[in-house]
């Protein structure tokens, strides 16, 4: 009996059994078990704990009561006074980031794409290292950069005459939340380069031989073919920055300016780490928690629905 | 066929759902998820219950536990004790020498190992006492005293070591000090590093400015005049004193004549007359452009770097300024905090309290014995001599034995021991501690800093803040 027949007669066997018949079925679900058991427990659970703990006044510290306030963290959340600004100031991270994570980056890569590979590996390794640099350290060094009275910055305008005075601008308010998503955006700049350079390389070199061959110049083609083409990544891009850059902004906020000059420089995540490890109110973070999950929610729905319109795919 | 699959697929979902979240009930009720008020209460005595009994159970017998309870150098008990000076690299090496001492002295003879954990921002015992770690002793900040007193299940001393012990222990340690880690008659907090703020001046910018180093200003307008004096001469600003500094702030109201509080701290009551003008004192400084701009790290490393003249800052920074100092040749003088006119000043107190959480009858045996330690001669010489914090044992700055060869050497010392009778201490009500701290610091900022009207920023804040106790 050759290979194929046997795999007959058992697919038969099989249908006549009963029994083995509910094991085939069963089978794939006992593969997926420990997945859904991991992201229930890891995922799921804390989510609907977070939504309990939102209607609890606690403190987290075991041996102390948490108290059911029903819906009162919310409007407690509302009266905040440092609600409203870390809003404001969390809009204005996730705008300006795009420029970091889409424009820049993009530029970059098509910059480099055509030059000698040699070249090319080491001006994307360059692009890469902020990435890689610690959150902390790196807010040391720029803290350092821009110290009012000698750092390298200041000194620079100084000596250029363009200021007659160091710039404090971490206790400025028009300049603390702009060094900051600053500073986040030249580390998203290293990364998304990097994925910009993956998709560019994983364009067919024939789409640029058949524009040359029809006279399309260079500022053409990038528009016509490889702008297109990238739109996937694009939108992953601009997905990635509008969900993560909040989080990112956080460890610079935390370690320059604690959300100061009187919280200017604030975010919600930043706020939401005040409410529950400085202020020890678990609950009003929970319930900030809540009402920003629901709001990435809808975001990430709406930008998957426009990754699905507008993003073109290569197939 | 296919709607079989389908149905049994619904089940497999569903059973798997229910099995994530309810299997893990038991773990829930142990570290004390908030589900039920019923298990909540009955967990808080099961996982508390040694907390409480330890505390209520004191002097009576407790059974197995209290015979036992004696410190055995052969099986040392381990405390962890949470210290921000562990984290700022002025006062490190100070308070890193203090542990090992106890732990090579003391400690060893009677079986005591105290663990430093670095808790430079105040978060970490939080979180540790969040995720149910054993948190032994803390170096609390004072204007937090309440709050963990309210949140963090820390004992009042009287309540967990003997009388006439602490009697002892406190004979010879400054009144006005301890009474500040008081609430409500009994000692939550113990006065342990301590300082009051002095100007620092820095000696060589003084005499470049046509200043006399060795006759300091007294009152803001002095303080004034040489600041705008400093910044003529030598471009340099005059005073580094950030209006984020968070603590001394509240030395320029009492100093003026206003408080903060009413006086069952049932109201704030800062925008006073008094409390407006002695901001706008302040806010001089930045209007007539000789004040350092910055944070109030910033303000300090420019200070520290010789770029600024002088600043209003705790002694705790003495070490850390000296060094700079010496390595970059500069002369270093200071003062008493400045006062307004012919009104006393008022200093404020920056530092910390030693707050305990014993969690058995042994463990704050063990406690104790570092708390005797390094709040007595020998940990008031080093906490002085190596970190620049005030010797709460004021006697001892004449004791050669101990601290009057530092005394001697550094001046400043006994400058900071002369504000010590005056010193008055501000802890926020639980209740509204941090957001109505935080309204009022930002409002500070807001009042000095920028072009904001000072007696309408302030009345705002006081609004506000009033109401949150509603």
């Amino acid at each position: 009996m050759d290979k194929q027949s046997v795999t007959l007669q058992r697919l038969r066997e099989a249908e006549q059994k009963p029994p083995r018949r509910l094991k085939s079925i069963l089978a794939p679900y006992l593969f997926l078990l420990p997945a859904l058991l991991l992201i229930g427990f890891w995922v799921y659970k804390p989510l609907v704990q977070t939504l309990q703990l939102a209607t609890y006044d606690w403190s987290l510290v075991p041996g102390t009561t948490a108290e059911f306030v029903e819906l009162d963290n919310f409007s407690k959340l509302l009266r905040n006074a440092e609600f409203w600004p870390a809003v404001n100031n969390t809009i204005f991270y996730t705008v300006g980031m795009l420029p970091f994570s889409v424009i820049i980056p993009l530029f970059l890569a098509a910059a480099t794409q055509s030059i000698d590979p040699k070249a090319q590996r080491i001006y994307r390794a360059l692009f890469f290292i902020p990435m890689i640099m610690a959150p902390v350290s790196t807010a040391v060094i720029f803290r350092w950069l821009f110290n009012p009275g000698n750092g390298l910055v200041n000194q620079t305008l100084l000596n250029l005459g363009i200021v007659d005075r160091g710039i404090a601008f971490f206790s400025d308010p028009n300049w603390a939340r702009l060094i900051i998503l600053f500073i986040a955006g030249w580390k998203m700049i290293g990364f998304a380069t990097l994925m910009y350079s993956s998709a560019l390389t994983g364009i067919n070199g024939e789409y640029y031989e058949a524009a040359k061959l029809d006279g399309a110049s260079e500022i053409r083609q990038f528009f016509d073919i490889t702008l297109p083409l990238l739109s996937p990544t694009t939108m992953l891009m601009i997905m990635i920055s509008v969900l993560f850059s909040s989080q990112w902004t956080f460890a610079y906020i935390d370690n320059l300016t604690m959300g100061g000059p009187f919280s200017t420089s604030t975010n919600i995540y930043y706020m939401m780490y005040r409410f529950a490890f400085a202020e020890m109110n678990v609950g009003l973070s929970a319930a900030a928690a809540a009402m920003f999950m629901v709001v990435f929610g809808v975001l990430a729905l709406i930008l998957q629905y426009l990754n699905r319109k507008l993003a073109f795919y290569d197939n | 066929m296919q709607g079989k699959k389908k149905i049994l697929m619904i089940l497999m979902i569903l059973t798997l759902g229910v099995f994530a979240f309810t299997g893990c009930a038991p773990t829930q009720m142990s570290t004390n998820e908030p589900t039920t008020e019923g298990e909540m209460t009955e967990s808080v005595a099961t996982e508390a219950g040694s907390n409480t009994e330890s505390t209520e159970a004191d002097g009576n017998t407790q059974g197995v536990e209290t015979e036992s309870a004696e410190l055995d150098p052969a099986n040392p008990v381990h405390v962890t004790f949470y210290s921000y000076s562990l984290g700022f690299p002025t006062m490190k090496e100070g308070m890193e020498h203090l542990i090992q001492e106890f732990n090579d002295t003391i400690g060893k003879e009677k079986g005591v190992v105290v663990e430093g954990i670095v808790d430079e921002n105040y978060t970490k015992n939080v979180t540790d006492i969040q995720a149910g770690n054993q948190v032994d002793l803390i170096q609390n900040v004072f204007p937090s005293l309440d709050v963990a007193k309210e949140n963090l299940g820390i004992m009042a001393f009287e309540d967990v070591f003997p009388e006439d012990e602490l009697d002892a222990h406190w004979d010879g340690i400054s009144e006005a000090a301890l009474s500040l880690g008081k609430i409500d008659g009994k000692t939550y907090g113990m006065a342990f590093t301590f300082s009051t703020p002095i100007l620092f001046i820095n000696g060589t910018l003084f005499e470049e400015a046509g200043l006399d180093p060795n006759h300091p200003p007294q009152t803001w307008d002095e303080v004034l005049a040489a600041a705008q004096q400093i910044t003529e001469k030598t471009g340099k600003p005059g005073l580094a004193f950030s209006p984020s500094n968070g603590w001394v702030t509240y030395g320029l109201f009492y100093s003026n004549g206003a408080g903060i509080f009413n006086e069952d701290r049932s109201q704030v009551v800062f925008a006073s007359p008094e409390g407006i003008e002695a901001i706008e004192k302040w806010k001089e400084f930045y209007t007539s452009g000789c004040a350092a701009l910055g944070t109030d790290g910033e303000v300090v490393e420019q200070f520290m770097a010789g770029n600024a003249g002088m600043t209003l800052n705790t002694t705790a920074m003495l070490s850390g300024i000296r060094s700079s100092f010496d390595a970059l040749g500069i002369e270093l003088t200071g003062t008493t905090m400045p006062s307004f006119g012919e009104k006393e000043a008022i200093p404020v107190n920056s530092g910390s309290a030693l707050v305990v959480r014993p969690d058995s009858d042994l463990k704050a045996k063990a406690i104790w014995e570092f708390v005797k330690y390094a709040t007595g001669p020998r940990g008031y010489t080093i906490i002085t001599s190596e970190i620049g914090y005030l010797p709460l044992r004021t006697e001892i700055a004449d004791d050669p034995q101990y601290l009057k060869p530092f005394a001697d050497e550094y001046p400043l010392v006994r400058v900071n021991l002369t504000q010590l009778d005056n010193v008055r201490g501000t802890i926020w009500p639980a209740a509204i501690a941090t957001e109505g701290s935080q309204i009022f610091n930002n409002a500070i900022q807001v009042a000095v800093s920028t072009d904001a009207d000072v007696g309408e920023t302030l009345k705002k804040a006081q609004d506000d803040i009033n109401a949150l106790y509603k």
